[in-house]
């Protein structure tokens, strides 16, 4: 991890559209910014914005339509595709799996050269107050990030104990919404956004 | 001393990583418990320890041998028994016979082997002796079936305890039980401890809380926290959840 930055979305899209004969978009999402140190990242928007989307294109099961992700160096399209859960790894909420094509042998792509991700997606975790897991599952992110490594928590917030999660967990943050992904340096910073208060609703402080 | 421990298992299903990184040590006369949420990977862990599955990377060492990738039978002759979830009775055996059953003499004289459990007058004490230990000694002429299913719990611990194991795994030992069952089974487990080192898989916090002398909770096929009932209620989380409020 010496100098490369963690992780990189250079210039990322991804265009889905109607079907092969009606080329109307049904969906596009431009992502473009770099994170260099280890942090704890929230990543919040509404349903459907794609969010779930980003984290498949950042652990490489999903491709891009253009740009490069690049996680502690290796282009994650070039990666051995059992190989790229070395490098970024994405926790499912439930046990939906999405599966992806491959189109490239695996002899003919890049080994991922790590043996425990860089980069830790988690999608929706469970946190209920109730059963005091929700501790542990911090802790958690404090020593993966402690480590050196990269933690995503994707939340739509539905109750204000989800926010104050992450306002004390999270250093950065990123709003998906609009067909883009924004980054925001802090909580501070993203709870004033417009967008973001309407998106929040009743739960804006 | 460390009686067993696992080493760095990774184990996948085809593209799905199941168990990321699991090390985990159980110490000789403890109760080590592992807890976690739903769907954490608990139950694949005690597959992979008790042999059902072999890991992708990792070891696991029992009483100084590697016993990674052995089967459960060999694992089950080095002195490790189990309990499942999913309950293995002989259901039209009565309780003794469960018991008698499994005891290693039974075992080694073929055939027959409840007849000869019935005129060997030690065996037969032997029996007892375990059924009494948990709880089931007016219970020994009863047909496995017609018991309740907290006793039925019970006779499943009798017959894992009959091989005279060294570690005893239990996976999900409330499982299906009301409180009084529970209660029923902590007071059971608490009187075996000591006696055989104990690992307990469990859903329930409040009963391996109120058991374990370690515990480790597993999430993410990862142990995400590890520590004493003590060490792990610290967690400001943990104290303001359901359970801290039981302490």
């Amino acid at each position: 991890m010496s100098g490369l930055p963690l992780l990189a979305l250079e210039r990322v899209s991804k265009i889905y559209r109607r079907g092969l004969f009606d080329r109307t978009l049904a969906f596009r999402l431009d992502v473009d910014f770099r994170i260099d140190e280890p942090a704890i990242v929230g990543v919040m928007g509404p349903n459907g914005a794609g969010k779930t989307t980003l984290f498949e294109m950042i652990a490489g099961s999903n491709a891009p339509t253009g740009g490069r992700v690049v996680v502690a160096g290796h282009d994650m399209q070039r990666v051995r595709y059992r190989e790229r859960d070395r490098l970024a790894i994405h926790y499912h909420q439930s046990y939906q799996v999405r599966r992806f094509s491959r189109t490239r042998p695996d002899f003919m792509m890049e080994p991922a050269g790590s043996s425990y991700p860089v980069v830790h997606l988690f999608d929706e975790p469970q946190f209920n107050a109730q059963d005091g897991y929700i501790g542990f599952m911090l802790d958690f992110f404090h020593r993966l990030r402690g480590e050196g490594r990269l933690v995503f928590i994707c939340l739509h917030p539905t109750a204000a104990l989800h926010l104050e999660l992450l306002r004390q967990t999270c250093e950065r943050y990123l709003f998906v919404a609009n067909g883009q992904a924004r980054p925001f340096a802090d909580f501070g910073r993203i709870i004033s956004d417009p967008d973001v208060r309407r998106y929040l609703g009743a739960l804006a402080p | 001393m460390a009686l067993f421990e696992a080493h760095e298992l990774h184990l996948r299903f085809g593209d799905r990583v199941v168990l990321e990184d699991i090390s985990l040590s159980f110490e000789v006369g403890r109760l080590s418990g592992i807890m976690g949420p739903n769907g954490a990977g608990k139950t694949t862990c005690f597959n992979v320890l008790t042999g059902r599955y072999r890991p992708d990377r990792g070891r696991v060492v029992f009483d100084g041998a590697d016993i990674t990738g052995r089967s459960p039978q060999a694992i089950s002759r080095l002195g490790i028994a189990r309990s499942f979830q999913l309950m293995n009775l002989f259901d039209e055996f009565t309780a003794f016979e469960n018991v008698a059953i499994a005891l290693p003499e039974t075992r080694r004289r073929g055939a027959d082997p409840i007849g000869q459990a019935y005129r060997d007058s030690a065996l037969v004490g032997e029996a007892h002796e375990i059924l009494v230990n948990v709880g089931l000694g007016d219970r020994a002429g009863q047909i496995a079936k017609s018991l309740p299913y907290g006793e039925r719990r019970a006779l499943e611990i009798a017959v894992a305890l009959a091989s005279r194991p060294k570690l005893l795994f239990l996976d999900e030992p409330t499982a299906g039980l009301g409180s009084d069952g529970r209660a029923r089974l902590a007071d059971l487990v608490r009187k075996l401890k000591g006696a055989v080192t104990l690992v307990v898989i469990e859903h329930d916090m409040e009963f391996l809380f109120s058991l374990a002398d370690v515990i480790s909770v597993i999430h993410w096929g990862q142990v995400i926290a590890q520590g004493s009932p003590a060490d792990l209620r610290a967690n400001p989380w943990v104290r303001n959840s359901n359970l801290g409020k039981l302490a």
